[in-house]
């Protein structure tokens, strides 16, 4: 009998359709691989599951009894943890107690029991010890630390649950590779203690190497349960995504972009600042530069530095030719600069308005407008979005209405009605469906052919070597190996990655 | 024609909601009290609306710029006003406009100093214009030591009180041109769509070179100037100033807004619901001084039906989606 | 040129960090030893035992009040009716007492009656803004002009006096000790057991992020409820102090303190925002606002610029507070 199984489940809010019909079945000792792009309902799948989504229709079991989900309260009693996507953490408490929130220990008139706190968080604490880096400890508060760090103590949490099925809504995203190797050997032990496991990720290794099943889904629908031995990755990407089957073939890396006499679009001479140090580069007008290396190794520093949303303390960037200091956004933008963050709900994305509104700002500054018509709007961002293939009913929907790989494409189109010099990918695809990323990459490709500069730090490897002319490795905030022509290899890069890490 | 979609779902709704809500009070102040749903009657009514909405104008846009946004000055600032205006103006005719611009000079004053406080020294703005409060209201115990409390111009109270046109006083006038000039201000212009943006996503709208420093100043200076500007129109229902007459202002202009429809957390909203929130607010005020109960009564029922209108706006999103 | 390590090294924590992630009101502190020393040269009077007895006995009422906020201000809410809750308890006691002859028994029972008028005014409050879901600010000033029309229809006008066994006990002395002195001896050891309980730390990591707290688990709406409660009895405690100073009933006597109790706990380095801070901060903060009144008093300002030089020492204590705890923390 299923541990765990959901049938006929969906959700919409308001006209969306986030989930249209979610079918699973989880089988206790096993680490059962939810799969599909974004907006394909596996969050609020799991959501639902978990307690914190109000289900329209459909039944959940547990065991093979119909149960009544009636929130994350709820969910707990009923035996479920989950480890939350966008991370349930309370920034001002320490990590023992964000690992105990959800259920306190307490003695006798509500007073929290601090020993058998500290004891229980540390057993979670010790089973991360070695890998959890610098400054990390049960008394440290979760505000101040690393991204990494934030995702091992919801990890933690979610294994605190102690529940006979764990739902792990993309844990691994900001992990580390010996963190990921831990957090594996954890789920190994989980499933000979037979219990069921939901994992969400997005890196096909981490799919075989852990997965025994995989439920893919499309459009909010389940379209089928694999067995991970006997299926290889180009036919869950063929599943995931369906009408364009030919996406999962390996692009064919671009030429080095012969070094002309012209001046260079981005000229950056050894700069400092917060996170990195003596970073020197040059990228020529129609080059795609690719940073690379481990998360978190300086290159989306140096890329915000670059656009102003951080210092730099020393060294000389130029745009053409031209030196400038940003001081901010404002100034890096009017200076040449464009920049898309693969972090879109903090660094792009303005909830809750039009779809106008949200392709315009560039616009609005570069022209000095003061008016802002709409015909005369709509025929400047138009063009944009449609060379993006962007997907959406009107201008004047909010851009909520869209799905993640759309919201970005927004986000982009606005660069794109004025022209930048240079252009900053940082992660750009981050948590996007793999039909938007081609697009995406189509896009960049052309700019670069029409002669835009574009430096491109991916968290995936794959995008790096299918997409840049000439790769930096960084390490510790430093470049420490450049990769050009045949050099551009998997294994390069890896060897460069590790190699003083 | 763009926009009509989302634009209904976004504003309309709320905007019915309180034409519904004012249609119903106004029947139910006519039975209670005969009379009281007349033209003449609707018209004073109207008056004292448009006094609050004034103020209500900058209160609006102040929390739409998001990041917590509210400014408790303006009570401070309407009083100040009230008592410049009529020291300036002296019972004359000739010195309104001088001062009409020495109020909104006051008014942007200590806007701006607000702003900077909020923006450059990052003080929440519930406690910044909190303590601009404690000192416009000690400032003003100063000046009513040192000056008299001052006459309103013939023609500015003859604007307010008096019909100036197709039988409507001037004051309604003016709210009629800032209804209009906010909409156009928030739907058709580039700061418009920055003070949507940076309630929104300030960090967003920073990364995307919208100069979100000077605006929120811009915001508490408008804030200010609306403050001032009513505290002229005040002066001129009243003929004169007297201590703390803002301080009614300082709450219901908030309520005014989220009767409105606007959200207190910033980026949703617009200025027609807030004009709708400001006369419902005036005509429940209106009904509850006509029915003869005392005082305890009136009051207990005026916050019980503030709670129960509250139920149909801003009510925040439930834990469980 | 700088040999800073890179981003890879977790931010460490400073010394003085630390103490202030620990102890969010020791720039209050700081502050309030500062004004007191200000008081000590302007009017070295002004430290005597008697003195400071008499401060507090003042401000008592006011550090009850922003410690009852403190609890709503942990869980990110506000509460704009705290000041109409300690006028309605205040009238109701001062009947109450009238009522039932103003003997021991008497008192007794009124106060009972009083923590339970405050209890039930935060239960209003609590259902209002929690279960309800009304933004906080607008619907607890709908609740405060609810609570002063109660109010007043409990006590019309004010001046009915309290009787002279309460106000002789709060303003006398107790083993040769003021009475208030064992007040705020119980308050502090009644605030060190609530800071250690579950609630403390929920009330916290609702403030923190409501929607992380409730995908977690915790029972975000009885949380905040609760939260509301015990502001609600704390505005009741507050009501006694004002009652055994002012030794009357007033409907309209809270009104004014419910800003200051705001401006308190803002002093006392205790976020707005939620999440953040301690009731020991907040009991500072109101010192901190009763020491600016005195000070400003003894530097001999001119009664009528009295109001204006308060409002701007508290403006910019408030601004230097935020400044001092911001740099302190960044």
């Amino acid at each position: 009998m299923a541990k765990l199984s959901l049938r006929g489940v969906s959700k919409a809010y308001g006209a969306t359709l986030a989930l249209r019909r979610g079918d699973l079945e989880i089988e206790a000792g096993e680490v059962h691989v939810l799969l599909g792009a974004n907006g394909s309902g596996k969050s609020t799948l799991c959501k639902i599951v978990a307690g914190s989504v109000r289900p329209d229709a459909g039944e959940v079991l547990i065991d093979g009894k119909r149960v009544t989900v009636s929130g994350p309260q709820a969910a707990r009693a009923l035996g479920i943890g989950i480890f939350y996507q966008e991370l349930s953490l309370a920034a001002h408490r320490t990590v023992a107690e964000n690992i105990c929130l959800a259920d306190l220990p307490v003695r006798r008139g509500g007073f929290v029991d601090r020993w058998a706190l500290a004891e229980r968080a540390g057993r979670y604490i010790a089973m991360f010890a070695d890998v959890a880096g610098e400054g990390f400890g049960p008394d440290a508060l979760v505000g101040n630390l690393r991204a990494d760090q934030r995702q091992l103590v919801e990890i933690m949490k979610a294994l605190a649950s102690e529940a006979p099925v764990i739902i792990f809504d993309e844990p691994t995203s900001a992990l580390d590779r010996a963190q990921v190797e831990r957090f594996f050997e954890i789920l190994r032990t989980l499933k000979s203690q037979r219990r069921g496991i939901i994992f969400i990720s997005h890196r096909m290794d981490e799919i075989t190497a852990i997965g025994d099943r995989a439920t893919v889904m499309r459009d909010g629908e389940t379209v089928a349960t694999l067995d991970l031995k006997e299926t290889t990755p180009a036919e869950m990407i063929r599943l995931m995504v369906s009408e364009r089957s030919d996406l999962a073939a390996e692009t064919v890396a671009p030429a080095v972009v012969a070094a002309s006499g012209a001046a260079p679009a981005l000229s950056v001479g050894n700069i400092s600042g917060p996170g990195f140090r003596n970073v020197s580069f040059d990228v020529a007008p129609g080059e795609i530069l690719g940073l690379g290396g481990l998360h978190g190794q300086g290159q989306s520093a140096v890329l915000r530095a670059l656009f102003g949303a951080a210092k730099i303390r020393s060294g000389h960037v130029r745009i053409g030719g031209r030196e400038i200091a940003a001081a901010s956004p404002r100034s890096a933008i009017r200076g040449g600069f464009a920049y898309v963050s693969g972090d879109r709900g903090r660094d792009g994305v303005i909830q809750g308005r039009p779809i106008l509104e949200n392709a315009t700002p560039i616009h609005y500054l570069k022209q000095r407008l003061l008016l802002a018509r709409p015909n005369a709007l709509r025929d400047k961002v138009m063009p944009a979005l449609d060379s993006l293939r962007t997907k959406f009913a009107t201008l004047a929907h909010p851009i909520g209405s869209l799905s993640g790989g759309n919201q970005q494409k927004i986000v982009i189109a606005r660069w794109l009605i004025e022209r930048p010099d240079v252009l900053l990918l940082d992660d750009p695809t981050k948590g996007i469906d793999l039909a938007a990323k081609t697009d995406l990459f189509t896009l960049i490709r052309q700019l670069a052919a029409e002669g835009m500069g574009i430096v491109l730090y991916s968290s995936e490897d794959a995008e790096l070597l299918g997409n840049a002319n000439r790769i930096l490795v960084f390490n510790g905030g430093a470049v420490s190996r450049e990769l050009t022509g045949a050099d551009r290899t998997r294994y390069n890069l890896y060897q460069a990655a590790y190699e003083a890490a | 024609m763009m926009g009509s979609v989302s634009l209904s779902s976004l504003y309309r709704q709320p905007l019915v909601v309180a034409l519904a809500l004012i249609l119903l009070l106004l029947v139910i102040g006519n039975w209670l009290s005969p009379g009281f749903a007349s033209g003449t009657q609707i018209l004073r009514l109207l008056i004292v609306a448009a006094l609050l909405g004034i103020v209500a104008a900058g209160q609006n846009i102040v929390i739409l710029g998001g990041r917590e946004g509210i400014d408790l000055s303006v009570g401070g600032i309407v009083s100040l006003s009230a008592i410049v205006a009529g020291n300036v103006m002296h019972g004359t005719d000739a010195a309104i406009f001088p001062a009409i611009a020495a109020c909104l000079a006051v008014g942007a004053f200590f806007g701006l100093l607000n702003g900077l406080g909020v923006t450059l020294l990052r003080i929440p703005p519930l406690v910044m214009t909190l303590g601009m409060l404690g000192v416009l209201q000690g400032l003003l115990i100063v000046i009513r030591q040192g000056i008299p409390s001052g006459q309103a111009a013939p023609a500015l109270s003859r604007f307010v009180t008096q019909p100036v046109l197709l039988g409507l006083p001037g004051i309604i006038w003016l709210w009629a041109a800032i209804g209009i000039a906010m909409a156009f201000l928030l739907r058709r212009t580039v700061f418009g769509h920055r003070i949507y943006a940076i309630g929104s996503n300030e960090h967003a709208a920073w990364m995307a070179g919208v100069p979100v420093r000077r605006m929120r100043i811009s915001l508490f200076i408008l804030s200010g100037m609306f403050a001032a500007l009513a505290g002229v129109c005040l002066l001129g229902y009243s003929g004169s100033s007297f201590a703390n007459v803002g301080e009614q202002y300082m709450l219901p202009s908030i309520i005014a807004v989220v009767f409105g429809g606007t959200s207190l957390a910033g980026g949703k909203g617009g200025y027609t619901g807030t004009m709708a929130g400001a006369v419902l607010l005036v005509i429940l005020q209106g009904i509850l001084t006509t029915v003869n109960i005392d005082e305890s009564g009136r009051q207990m029922v005026f916050g019980a039906t503030l709670l129960l209108l509250m139920l149909f706006y801003g009510r925040g999103r439930a834990m469980r989606a | 040129m700088t040999d800073t390590t890179p981003s890879m090294a977790a931010p460490k924590p400073q010394a003085d960090r630390r103490w202030i992630e620990r102890y969010p009101f020791l720039p209050a502190l700081g502050i309030l030893l500062v004004l007191l020393a200000l008081n000590g040269v302007f009017s070295p009077n002004s430290l005597s035992y008697r003195s400071l007895t008499g401060l507090i006995s003042t401000y008592l009422a006011l550090m009850m009040l922003a410690v009852a906020q403190t609890y709503v201000v942990y869980a990110g809410d506000i509460d704009l009716s705290a000041g109409a809750i300690v006028s309605l308890v205040n009238v109701v006691i001062v009947v109450t007492m009238e009522r039932l002859g103003g003997g021991g028994g008497a008192v007794l029972a009124a106060l009972g009656i009083g923590v339970l008028t405050g209890l039930a005014c935060g239960l209003i409050n609590g259902i209002v803004v929690a279960a309800l879901r009304l933004q906080a600010i607008v619907a607890t000033f709908a609740t405060s002009i609810f609570f002063t029309g109660f109010a007043l229809w409990v006590m019309p006008v004010a001046g009915t006096p309290a009787p002279a066994l309460f106000w002789r006990t709060y303003g006398g002395k107790f083993l040769g000790l003021p009475f208030v002195f064992y007040v705020v001896i119980a308050l502090a050891i009644l605030l060190y057991v609530i800071a250690r309980t579950r609630l403390a730390l929920q009330l916290l990591a609702v403030g923190d992020d409501a929607q992380a707290a409730y995908q977690s688990g915790l029972p975000v709406v009885p949380i905040r409820i609760r939260g509301y409660i015990l502001c609600g009895v704390f505005s009741a405690l507050a009501a006694f102090c004002v009652t055994g100073d002012t030794a009357s009933g007033d409907p309209l006597v809270g009104g004014k303190m419910t800003l200051f109790s705001v401006a308190a706990v803002v002093l006392g380095g205790t976020a707005l925002s939620g999440g953040w801070g301690t009731v020991a901060g907040s009991l500072f903060g109101a010192l901190t606002i009763g020491l600016i009144n005195s000070l400003v008093f003894f530097i001999g300002t001119p009664s009528e610029w009295q109001n204006f030089v308060q409002g701007l020492a508290i403006l910019i204590v408030l601004m230097a507070g935020i400044l001092v705890g911001r740099r302190a923390r960044a």
